[in-house]
């Protein structure tokens, strides 16, 4: 026994038996369990001992020992808690079929909008990150010195791609990657599509689902992989498998077949294209070119690595590639190469220069983010206020149950788990919403291809699920904690007031007021501006003129002949650019300063036949020969914006050649109306040949003659792409793109604004339900339809008023940038979106009001009062 | 009658704490049926027993008896409570019966 004061059990065992032990149990258990380790410490020694009190340490560890268990064992005794908090929550929700139903609603509507918002940001920022080797997959790019300093580029010398497996160890894979746009020509039809030039090995590592065929089809080098839309366009319902096609690169036509299909990509991939084709088959990768030609042409270039290679390692290797290169081509020196993680990639757009994506489109994000947001914001607003003013008719119930011992936090708890039943139906309804219906609309306005993906998406689950818990939570929190809050005494005395006349209710009905009236001034502002644009003189004539594209220079005047010779063809006129789509620019020189111009060449003829407005001066004249010379058109613009007044004496410098300003013509609109008008010269050109030729036509002919001019087209160049339009229709495009914006801005202020009265009419009509006697004894003592009218309505035009004057400033702000960053030429926020927004929702909300007024005027005083 | 469904463990525990009459306690239990029966028990398994078998009605314990080499910390002592001894006397009751009914070994040729 004399070893008891020395020795002592193993003291960290000893804590672990503290912690977890139920303090009941601990005595008796360390107790027996000390007293083992001195039986053994007598008989076998000390490590025996203490060996053995750990074991029995970790013997004891049952859960009936344990004191969490305690914990859940009184937990789940409320299991049977939980269980009638959803039953009651149920039966609450069951009750009340109408506000459950603009809750759920409108909370429904709220997390559709949200998904599609989700569903387009991330399409953006997950793209192609389902791909399973993605971690060992790199890019490889280099930086160079510019002027503007060091500039990372996506793309790499083509003959790196052969030094690779010599140089790089641990390298599994590697493939390049070639973006082209060749003529892709199938019975007779022709089409431009986007193909990638690749390696075989790029179906290895990037893994894509194949409807017919199989992956390794590049193999062979005259076999092509076709997306499955591409399939179809070409091949319709026939089977794909060994058709031909024939692709048109650099001039050269080659002979494919189709060795498979993908199936549908969805817009998920992070290349974008229509089909892809073995680089070996590429006609500009040959063999036998020059060394220093092969190592100036550049493609995209990726590498697999082995599992746990060393990236550091590699990267030095790569210093070999900057050696070699710096020595063949010295004019153009990397300053160093570097490897780009794959899913990196999305986070360097903007800082790699011809990079695989270089577009992120931030401004359509912040706007499908800002809408999901004000009409989740809606909908929870609506939510918390008729949640508060329904608990109204369950204070007896929040007495009662406080009075036979529920906690505060057993109240909130059965709130919130009503809370979560509603949200949870809003989050399935929501999902239904916007797979059936805001999902198509959405993709037919932006035309993409967006879909809910419940098996393969797993962060659709993680959205979601965090969805359900901030609604529950946000929308939860303030009615759960304020109903609670109350005390009993004052509850069942009949003391306590609630609800309808709260400060808390009106603030979110004035914010939800003021969103309304912000998405409505957007959505009348977008149209406003729509109808002045449609309006808005191009500042030429569009009417009865043929745009045809000339694809290369020896087709040009056998088809400006022939086409002349069409009766209906009145003049006809060759230039570089068209007006109605981008101009080049230039840089010229006006007393040594530099300035950066749209330049547009063309015949002579071309500003006349355009019908562009002369200001001052002359047009060109066909037979001077000094106008084809030494004489520019400008616009107006141009004046203004490099600070000239016409007669201007001086020259203009531009490719060291000196010009007259012989005439100014009006502003037009060449590009559309969400850009500025730049500063533009007009050279004319002595007779050379151009890309387009515009044909103006007899007046009414155009259209009918489009048939006629395409026919001489293909006639003249058997195999290319008629690209004929009209002039009228140079800004279909955006126009169309502009009437989506404005269906999606329609729609959401429509939206917003059914939310906003839908809580407006739950507000009211609760309001009224709890203080129909009140208003029937106004009524027997004589009040009228305006007294009570008034009486009802006073409160919500205070409301509106405040909201009136916010939306007023915060739109005149927020939708004038909005607009900024939409149109150069737009009409603004002014008197007439936001009168008509504000009027709108004055009528909308008097004649929700109205319809609960007509109620107590219907009602029967006799029939109420004497009800108990 | 219901009956007591006693498990074999729970049997011996309930047989050594009536034995030990007053002194039984978790090392004592274990000791006990090491000395009485050559058994080794584990501790902790002994300690579940006798709380099941309190939680049954059929032991009582108090606490009592610090002694040094527990740390000063004192024993839960368990006695037979007055349905722990029926159970036991049930228990046996029925081997017993059962027990008569054995046919007697390698004698009886009817039942070939």
């Amino acid at each position: 026994m004399d070893k008891n004061r020395t020795y002592y059990p193993p003291k960290l065992a000893d804590r672990f038996l503290e912690f977890y032990c139920l303090p009941e149990l601990l005595e008796q258990i360390q107790g027996d369990a000390y007293e083992i380790f001195y039986m053994d410490l007598e008989e076998k020694g000390l490590a025996y001992a203490r060996w053995r009190y750990i074991f029995h340490v970790f013997s004891f560890f049952k859960w009936r020992n344990i004191s969490l268990s305690k914990f859940i064992n009184q937990k789940s005794n409320q299991g049977a808690m939980v269980r009638s908090y959803f039953k009651i929550g149920w039966r609450n929700i069951l009750k009340q079929k109408g506000t459950t139903f603009i809750s759920v609603f409108g909370l429904s509507c709220a997390v559709g909008c949200c998904i599609v918002a989700y569903l387009f940001i991330a399409n953006i920022w997950f793209k192609g990150l389902n791909q399973p080797y993605k971690d060992e997959i790199y890019q490889l790019v280099y930086t160079a010195e510019e002027a503007d300093g060091p500039i990372t580029y996506g793309t790499v010398a083509e003959p790196i791609a052969e030094l690779i497996p010599e140089n790089l160890n641990q390298v599994k894979n590697q493939t390049q990657v070639l973006l082209e746009f060749p003529l892709l020509i199938h019975n007779n039809e022709s089409f431009y599509q986007r193909s990638l030039f690749v390696d075989p090995s790029y179906m290895e590592m990037f893994e894509y689902r194949m409807d017919f065929g199989y992956p390794g089809a590049l193999e062979e080098t005259d076999q092509v992989i076709l997306t499955k839309q591409l399939s179809e366009k070409l091949f319709g319902d026939k089977h794909p498998i060994g058709q031909e096609l024939a692709l048109v690169v650099n001039g050269e036509e080659r002979l494919y077949k189709v060795g498979g299909v993908m199936a549908d990509l969805k817009d998920m991939v992070m290349f974008t294209f229509d089909l892809l084709v073995n680089v070996e088959s590429h006609p500009g990768i040959k063999p036998d070119i020059p060394l220093k030609d092969a190592w100036s042409r550049e493609l995209w270039t990726f590498i697999q690595v082995e599992e746990e290679a060393d990236m550091a390692r590699i990267e030095s290797e790569m210093a070999s590639f900057t050696l070699m290169q710096n020595q063949i081509n010295p004019d153009k020196p990397y300053v160093k190469m570097s490897l780009i993680a794959y899913p990196d990639i999305i986070y360097n757009v903007g800082k790699i220069q011809r990079g695989v994506r270089d577009f992120l489109g931030i401004g359509p994000q912040i706007l499908l983010g800002t809408i999901g947001l004000f009409i989740l914001l809606l909908a929870v607003f609506n939510y918390i206020n008729l949640s508060v003013l329904m608990a109204s008719k369950r204070l007896k119930e929040i007495g009662v149950r406080k009075v036979i011992g529920s906690k505060r936090e057993q109240l909130i708890f059965q709130f919130l788990s009503e809370n979560l039943l509603i949200c949870f139906f809003a989050i399935f309804l929501g999902c239904l919403m916007a797979g059936f219906i805001f999902l198509p609309g959405f993709n037919e306005i932006a035309s993409k291809n967006l879909q809910i993906d419940l098996f393969r998406d797993k962060n659709i689950w993680i959205f979601l699920g965090g969805m359900l818990l901030a609604i529950t939570l946000i929308s939860g929190l303030y009615p759960a904690t304020y109903l609670s809050s109350f005390k009993p005494i004052s509850i069942l005395k009949g003391n306590q007031k609630i609800g309808s006349k709260s400060v808390f209710t009106s603030v979110l009905l004035a914010f939800q007021f003021t969103l309304a009236i912000i998405s409505m001034v957007a959505g009348i502002a977008f149209v406003q501006t729509n109808y002045i644009n449609s309006q808005r003189d191009w500042g030429y004539s569009s009417a009865d003129k043929i745009i045809v594209n000339v694809p290369e220079s020896k087709d040009y005047f056998p088809l400006k002949n022939k086409l002349s010779a069409l009766s209906t063809v009145m003049e006809i006129s060759g230039s570089q650019d068209y007006v109605g789509n981008w101009i080049r620019d230039k840089e010229v020189f006006l007393r040594d300063e530099k300035y950066e111009v749209d330049f547009l060449t063309a015949e002579a003829n071309y500003p006349e036949m355009m019908d562009l407005e002369l200001r001052e001066g002359r047009m060109f004249n066909s037979d001077l020969i000094t106008d084809t010379q030494e004489s520019i058109l400008v616009n107006q613009t141009f004046l203004d914006r490099l600070g000239l007044d016409f007669p201007y004496e001086g020259e203009v410098t531009i490719d060291s050649a000196d010009y007259h300003v012989v005439g100014v013509v009006d502003d037009f609109h060449t590009t559309f109306f969400s850009n500025g008008i730049e500063p533009m010269v007009i050279r004319a050109s002595p007779d050379t040949t151009f890309n387009f030729l515009t044909l103006k036509m007899n007046p009414g002919s155009a259209e009918g003659s489009m048939e006629a001019v395409k026919k001489i087209w293909h006639e003249t160049v058997p195999r290319g792409l008629f690209e004929g339009k009209l002039q009228t229709e140079v800004f279909e495009r955006e126009i169309a793109d502009v009437n989506g914006i404005t269906k999606l801005i329609l729609f959401s202020a429509t939206l917003s604004v059914v939310l906003a009265l839908l809580g407006l009419f739950g507000l009211v009509s609760l309001n009224m339900a709890a203080h129909i006697k009140d208003y029937c004894i106004r009524k027997v003592f004589g009040a009228n339809v305006g007294d009570l009218s008034k009486k009802l309505l006073k409160r919500y035009v205070i409301i509106w008023g405040v909201a009136a004057v916010i939306g007023t400033v915060v739109s005149s702000f927020l939708i004038s940038s909005f607009l900024d960053s939409f149109f150069a030429f737009h009409s603004g926020v002014g008197i007439v979106p936001i009168g008509f927004s504000l009027l709108i929702l004055f009528g909308l909300i008097f004649g929700t009001v109205a319809s609960q007024t007509w109620k107590v005027i219907k009602a029967n005083p006799a029939v109420i009062l004497k009800s108990e | 009658m219901k009956g007591y469904h006693l498990g074999e463990l729970e049997e011996l525990v309930l047989l050594i704490v009536g034995i030990l009459n007053q002194e039984a306690y978790g090392v004592s239990v274990v000791e006990e049926i090491k000395g009485q029966t050559g058994r080794k028990v584990n501790i902790s398994a002994i300690h579940t027993v006798l709380n099941r078998l309190e939680e049954k009605g059929l032991l009582t314990s108090a606490m009592g008896g610090a002694t040094e080499e527990r740390g000063g910390r004192r024993k839960r002592l368990f006695s037979l409570s007055a349905s722990g001894r029926a159970a036991i006397n049930e228990v046996k009751e029925v081997r017993n019966r059962l027990y008569d009914q054995l046919p007697p070994l390698a004698l009886d040729f009817s039942h070939g």
